[in-house]
């Protein structure tokens, strides 16, 4: 589904991607951890082209991002991607935010948007907020039409950006539960995440990254019960 | 010296009323003008390719670097001859006016949109939009309510600047009042009224601004 190949990136003179290669299968879901500043972010906003690639390559379904040809903004349309700072657009009520892409850029009818739209928030649960602005939802709530609002595009890739970490602690159950619910139904996710619940219980695979590396892939159990590298026992006594 | 000679204010005030409206008309006239322009150039400003942005960088420097009165000297006895075959002030006002607020109404173009926080772009593009959707239904609607203020600012200090038209006789109010002034030698009468008339032309506007803030406020 996806296929990265000795990807680099770097700002500047900062090269904060050195050398990543990771293939991820349909329906995979996999957690990306490490401290801040090792490059999970980054990594993230390459697979959608969000950051300019520096080196090497990203296929999405055997589609090359960087080659000739491709359509960025027609591969973005399956790919969906949840911020950590939820990005709604205030301008907009809920159910809006969600119709506009399915609107401008697959040109749907405003009917079959609308429905589109009340089905997903019915599935996140915000069925009654639909007419509201996003100014008046709490955290977990944005994020939530933040996810709908990326599955309005249909897409077969979800792409989670730190989803809970703006979220205050009563809130972050809530959105890792829609995201627990996606996973079951097969969704393909990359999720860079500090919650190292949901790695264990939802992760097919973890990566940990640091330094611009993915320095040890396993799935959760075993990375997280008997890490190999000196770095992820590092990292994980900190965090665990 | 003699008293305060309404008399004259008397005669002159179908023509200083006559020349409110030209300021009005010229004043309106630039700052819709410049606001399709500014509005290209503010984009274009901001355009990653140097070959756009630098031909407008260096308008936006030229007419904000330079007095508006040499502008006006410069487009009426330069550049309007150069393109037209008659010569007419009030649209030598017009299109120096136009051009002087593009400059400005650029850079307000500009600062709205990079106030727009980037992720709103980035959320947009992630859905699948391209740059120019993304602008158009994403960042412009927001930028636009935050240049409102701004906006209104300049059409006040457009109105009040449109003055310099009258030394090239645009039949504006100033030109009014330097009339009055040329045919009974007096000061206060003229550009007493004048001064008047253009406090009570930025008030109502300073009011109607306020009131589109409030409206767009609870909107």
């Amino acid at each position: 589904m996806i296929k990265v190949e000795r990807l680099k990136k770097s700002f500047g003179d900062l090269e904060v991607l050195k050398e990543i290669n990771v293939e991820i299968k349909p329906q995979e879901v996999v957690v990306v951890i490490g401290p801040s500043g090792s490059g999970k972010s980054t990594f993230l906003r390459c697979l959608n082209l969000l950051e300019s690639i520096t080196g090497g390559k990203v296929m999405i379904k055997d589609q090359d991002l960087t080659a000739k040809g491709t359509n960025i903004n027609q591969v973005r349309t399956n790919v969906g991607m949840v911020f950590q700072q939820f990005n709604l657009f205030p301008h907009k009520t809920v159910l809006e935010n969600i119709m506009m892409s399915p609107m401008k850029v697959r040109k749907w009818q405003r009917k079959q948007a609308e429905e589109k739209g009340l089905a997903l928030l019915r599935k996140v649960g915000l069925y009654e907020k639909a007419h509201v602005y996003p100014d008046s939802l709490s955290g977990g709530q944005k994020q939530r039409v933040a996810i709908a609002r990326a599955l309005a595009m249909e897409p077969e890739i979800m792409l989670f950006d730190e989803p809970t970490s703006a979220l205050d602690p009563e809130m972050v159950g809530e959105v890792l539960e829609v995201m627990k619910e996606l996973a079951k139904e097969g969704m393909t996710m990359v999720v860079v995440t500090h919650e190292m619940g949901f790695a264990k219980e939802v992760g097919d695979r973890v990566l940990f990254m640091d330094g611009g590396y993915i320095v040890e892939e396993n799935v959760p159990i075993e990375l997280f019960e008997h890490p190999k590298e000196e770095r992820t026992k590092a990292f994980l006594s900190k965090v665990l | 010296m003699g008293v305060f000679s309404f008399e004259i204010v008397r005669e002159y005030l179908p023509f200083f009323l006559k020349g409110a409206m030209v300021t009005v008309g010229a004043s309106l006239a630039g700052i819709l003008i410049g606001s399709i322009l500014g509005l290209f150039m503010g984009i274009g400003r901001i355009s990653k390719s140097w070959w756009i942005r630098y031909p407008f960088i260096w308008y936006i420097n030229a007419f904000r670097g330079t007095p508006l009165f040499v502008q006006i000297l410069l487009i009426h006895f330069g550049l309007i001859p150069l393109i037209m075959e008659s010569v007419n002030p009030l649209v030598s006002l017009i299109v120096t006016l136009s051009l002087n607020a593009t400059a400005y109404i650029a850079e307000i173009f500009r600062a709205g949109i990079q106030s727009i926080d980037r992720g709103q772009m980035e959320a947009a593009r992630s859905l699948g939009m391209t740059h120019v959707q993304a602008m158009r239904h994403v960042i412009l609607p927001q930028a636009f309510k935050r240049m409102i203020p701004p906006l209104g600012n300049e059409f006040i200090v457009l109105l009040k600047d449109s003055s310099l038209g009258a030394i090239i006789a645009a039949p504006e109010l100033m030109y009014w009042g330097r009339a009055a002034q040329g045919q009974y030698y007096r000061v206060w009468e003229p550009y007493l009224t004048v001064a008047i008339i253009y406090l009570i032309l930025t008030l109502s506007l300073t009011y109607l601004l306020n009131y589109i803030e409030r409206r767009l406020d609870t909107a």
